[in-house]
């Protein structure tokens, strides 16, 4: 075809292993419009360099194993077309490092096991009725139902958003948005029965996030780990003997909903009060004027005009 | 070396072993589950369009199992195990309604029961599906509902070297962790292969990287026979170039395929079908198009989706939609979806019988596209090899459990054997110079696309198997470069393609023997099916550089050979 736009690329692979240490290798190649990076990745391997070690599997984006840093963002190899990556960055060279935060073993391969660790704390898995395991009842599930988990089930664990949480990286409290994501699915699933146990795992670790939207950014099955993180808070009512974080965050958003009831705005310095008690409150203020952030949280706020709007609004939220 | 002794060994993670480990872990034995790859990246996520059912009070009110074993045999070109065939069919409810207990999220009709669509070669709709992605939903809910038992041992990113056996029977296997290079005997007195199939030996197929056809060489080479291995499934409509798969699916959904001129071909080949004509038939139309001048410059014919509407596309069948669009740059709304044939599927495997048993070599087991139950005989149906890793992964794991109850005695250890497999392995690419495995493999594929392919005769047939003898000559001082003791993948991928190597040999000398076209195997110089010299399973052997032949009757119930004509 006469279409295809062949062209010559630069390919620098970030290198690692044992013996050596790491080093940045460029190899060179042809390709077109259709090369996907996991087909850069295979001709690298058998027609130049047997020695680049990577994962890959479907080469169709659902087995998860190919993310890696491309031109540093956190990408599918096999998802990534060479050409299109050219055309973003303007230059005909391309980057490929391991993902961040995962140790790595070599080369763009890189170790899973607090990944799994944390996926497997979630429960994954539904736990059906005695009825319906024994196949004395059956499941029926709204088709609107189905859709709306099918959304949170398409993760395929393959850890980019895991790689760009920086929550993750600094609370290992918190469980992270892939397992929060698979967490969330079983949690509303309206055939499971550990409802309860679910919410303990989960409710604590739902307030460790901070609302970045990195993972939101990077997941390339359109997962909407925050999303699923949003959903869980809202089931911190139902939660007994709240542990202190979650307890924190709820009186932060019942505090934001109050002031917003009020005044029709988010007053900040109130919303902080109530949500993290006046001795909290008072350190913290200490710590803000020393960085020069006080003015902010001192602005006195006027109601807003069509207060009593807002106020039919959030009744009928609730 | 490391010695690890379980009841019994699964090796694959796919959906045929996890069943099969899920049903001999709950009869109270312990297993092990060795595979390549962390289970969910096994091959069985990538499956689409979904898994056929004939599901009582849940399918269309003129059907029933018999009609699915009839549309099943007559698939195959009635190369198919009839008895094999029925129990599929009998099971096929029951093993949906399982998955779906374990939160498989099938779609809904609207009074929340399991959804159905129609595929290729059914008489009435069978089809269930998640979306066009199931396989992948399938394979996480088990994985993750396996996953929670207490019995079985993973072990994932495992290279499993060869099996280990005595004068009659399977004593273990030598697996190598990857990421530590240590090799280690598992001892048991069961082994399942579940290890999927061998896209890799083709320059196109739809297949996973890693699908490079081990467990049927580690079969062969433990003196086990394969059955019917020329049986090769093409599958019409891979995207052109990238050779992902644009599900059956899509036609199931209404997509017609037509050629540079517009027309819808399959009017000529497959009048009453037409599209959703078995998938041979249809392979071998669109490449006949193509040879005649009616394809597009480059190769390849269009899919049409357009007329069924954007929001029907993006919902019913958004990988396809997806596909086309990220790989090929193509708006399936807006233009037709270029695609041609490529290998998909291999009908053949380690000979089984219905239980899963293998009958050379006592203790060994195999399950999915390893095994030849044989339920798809010559061509397969398009969502039955889901259902056949289910059903079968699940009758064998029942098998395997009713085997260790009769068989209590310890097997010997065979520890020389053990130090053999491992030097074997390392032997065969030792050299300090020479060719690397990248050189053979891409030599390898091309041979095998090209004359072992959708068209075969004679001629071509004799020439590939004098150049896969020598590439199997050339690959003894094969090289390999990277002398790193963590994960070294050059060393696996070398002997990936011993593996390759070995199949390759045994499916070309086979397809040679069958002087005939049945199914997927099509001789332009014997165009006919031949039932009076033909109706048999090849059963093949590899001993060193010769493949023995033998053959087998195929097992009839009630369905007489008919022709197949759609
Ligand atoms: C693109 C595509 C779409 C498909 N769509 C459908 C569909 O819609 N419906 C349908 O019915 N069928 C479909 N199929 C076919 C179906 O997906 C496969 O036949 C089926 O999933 C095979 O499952 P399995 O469990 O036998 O093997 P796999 O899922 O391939 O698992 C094999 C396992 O063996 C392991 N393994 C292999 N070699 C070794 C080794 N040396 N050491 C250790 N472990 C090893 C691997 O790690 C892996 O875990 C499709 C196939 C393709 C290619
Ligand atoms: S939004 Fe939350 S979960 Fe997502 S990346 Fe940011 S901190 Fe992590
Ligand atoms: S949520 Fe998305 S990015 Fe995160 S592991 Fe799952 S698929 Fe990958
Ligand atoms: S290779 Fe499977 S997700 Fe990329």
């Amino acid at each position: 075809m006469s279409d295809l736009q062949e062209q010559e690329i630069v390919v620098k692979v970030k290198r690692f292993n044992k013996e050596k240490g790491d080093w940045w290798q460029e190899y060179k190649l042809k390709v077109d419009r259709f090369t996907q990076m996991t087909e850069v990745l295979r001709r690298i391997k058998t027609e130049q360099d047997p020695t680049l070690a990577y994962r890959a599997s479907c080469h169709m984006a659902v087995c998860g194993s190919c993310g890696m840093k491309i031109n540093g963002e956190p990408r599918l190899a096999c998802k990534t077309l060479a050409l299109d990556m050219v055309k973003k960055y303007g230059k005909n060279e391309i980057t490929l490092e391991p993902m961040d935060y995962f140790p790595v073993i070599k080369d763009l391969i890189v170790d899973w096991d607090n990944f799994y660790e944390r996926m497997f704390k979630v429960k994954p898995r539904l736990y059906p009725s005695k009825e319906v395991l024994e196949g004395k009842a059956e499941h029926r599930l709204k088709p609107e139902d189905q859709r709306e988990l099918w959304k949170f089930e398409q993760c395929i664990w393959c850890g980019l958003c895991v790689s760009a949480c920086p929550s993750v990286r600094n609370d290992p409290d918190f469980l992270g948005p892939a397992a929060h994501a698979k967490g969330y699915r079983f949690l509303a699933d309206p055939r499971d029965t550990i409802y309860e146990e679910r919410l303990k795992i989960l409710i604590d670790s739902s307030w460790r996030c901070t609302y970045c939207y990195q993972c939101f950014n990077v997941c390339p099955r359109d997962v909407e780990p925050v999303t699923t993180i949003k959903k869980t808070r809202a089931h911190t009512k139902f939660l007994t003997n709240k542990t202190p974080v979650a307890n924190t965050g709820e009186k932060h958003i019942e505090s934001i909903v109050k002031s917003i009831e009020d005044t029709g705005k988010i007053e900040e310095a109130k919303v902080y009060i109530s949500t993290y008690g006046l001795v909290t409150t008072i350190k913290d203020m200490i710590y803000a004027m020393q960085n020069g952030k006080l003015k902010y949280a001192l602005i006195s706020e006027a109601k807003v005009k069509n207060i009593d709007q807002i106020r039919k609004i959030i009744g009928e939220e609730k | 070396m490391e010695k690890l002794s379980y009841d019994a060994i699964v090796i694959g993670g796919g959906l045929a072993g996890l069943m099969a480990a899920h049903e001999i872990a709950v009869n109270g034995y312990k297993v092990a589950v060795i595979s390549k790859v962390f289970p969910t990246r096994s091959h069985s996520s990538s499956a689409e369009g979904g898994i056929a059912a004939y599901i009582e009070e849940n399918s269309d009110p003129n059907d029933n199992p018999d009609y699915m074993s009839y549309d099943t045999i007559k698939g195959g070109d009635y190369l198919v195990d009839q008895d094999a065939a029925e129990l599929l069919s009998m099971r096929s409810g029951e093993i949906v309604r399982i998955m779906e207990s374990w939160g498989t999220l099938f779609n809904r009709q609207p009074d929340g029961r399991v959804a159905v669509r129609y595929f290729g070669g059914q008489t009435y709709p069978r089809t269930r599906f998640v979306g066009d992605k199931t396989g992948m939903a399938l394979l996480h809910a088990l994985f993750q509902r396996v996953s929670g038992l207490d019995n079985i041992d993973f072990y994932n990113e495992w290279f499993s070297l060869d099996l280990v056996r005595d004068d009659k029977r399977i004593v273990g296997v030598v697996a190598m962790e990857m990421k530590s290079m240590n090799p280690v005997f598992f001892k048991a007195k069961a082994i399942v292969m579940a290890t999927g199939g061998m896209g890799m030996l083709y320059a196109h197929s739809t297949n996973a990287y890693i699908n490079t056809g081990d467990g049927y060489s580690m079969a062969l080479r433990a003196g086990a026979a394969l059955k019917d291995p020329e049986f090769v499934q093409f599958h019409p409509t891979a995207l052109y170039p990238s050779d992902i798969l644009i599900s059956e699916a899509a036609r199931g959904e209404g997509a017609i395929l037509i050629n540079n001129k517009g027309e819808r071909f399959m009017q000529r080949y497959a009048p009453k079908k037409l599209d959703l004509a078995p998938r041979d038939i249809v392979s071998r139309s669109i490449i006949t198009e193509i040879r005649e001048g009616r394809g597009f410059p480059g190769g390849y014919v269009g899919l049409d989706l357009r007329h069924l509407g954007e929001e029907y596309i993006k919902e019913r069948l958004a990988l396809a939609y997806e596909a086309a669009l990220s790989f090929s740059g193509v708006d399936a709304t807006k233009e037709p979806i270029p695609v041609r044939p490529a290998q998909h599927y291999y009908m053949g495997g380690i000979d089984v019988d219905i239980t899963g048993m293998n009958s050379d070599l006592i203790g060994l087991f195999a399950a999915g596209e390893a095994a030849c139950v044989s339920v798809h005989g010559a061509n397969r149906l398009g969502s039955n090899s889901l259902l056949e890793t289910l059903v079968f992964g699940r009758e064998t794991g029942r098998a395997v459990a009713k085997f260790l109850e009769s068989h209590t005695e310890d097997s010997n250890s065979l520890d020389n054997e053990v130090d053999k497999i491992v030097d074997d392995a390392y032997k065969y690419t030792k050299s300090e110079s020479g060719v690397h495995f990248g050189e053979i493999l891409n030599k390898l594929r091309n041979v095998m696309w090209d004359e072992v392919g959708i068209y075969r005769d004679e001629d071509h047939l004799k020439d590939a198997i004098s150049q896969i003898n020598q590439l199997r000559e050339m690959s003894k001082t094969m090289y390999v470069t990277d002398k790193s003791k963590t994960y070294n993948t050059e060393f696996f991928n070398a002997l990936e393609l011993r593996n390759m190597l070995d199949l390759a040999i045994v499916i070309a000398q086979s397809a040679l023997n069958r002087k005939e076209s049945r199914g997927a195997h099509f001789r332009t110089d014997y165009p006919q099916r031949d039932d009076d010299n033909w109706l048999k399973h090849t059963i093949s052997y590899l001993k060193g550089n010769t493949v023995e032949i033998t053959y087998k009757p195929v097992r009839m119930t009630k369905w007489k050979p008919e022709p197949r004509v759609y």
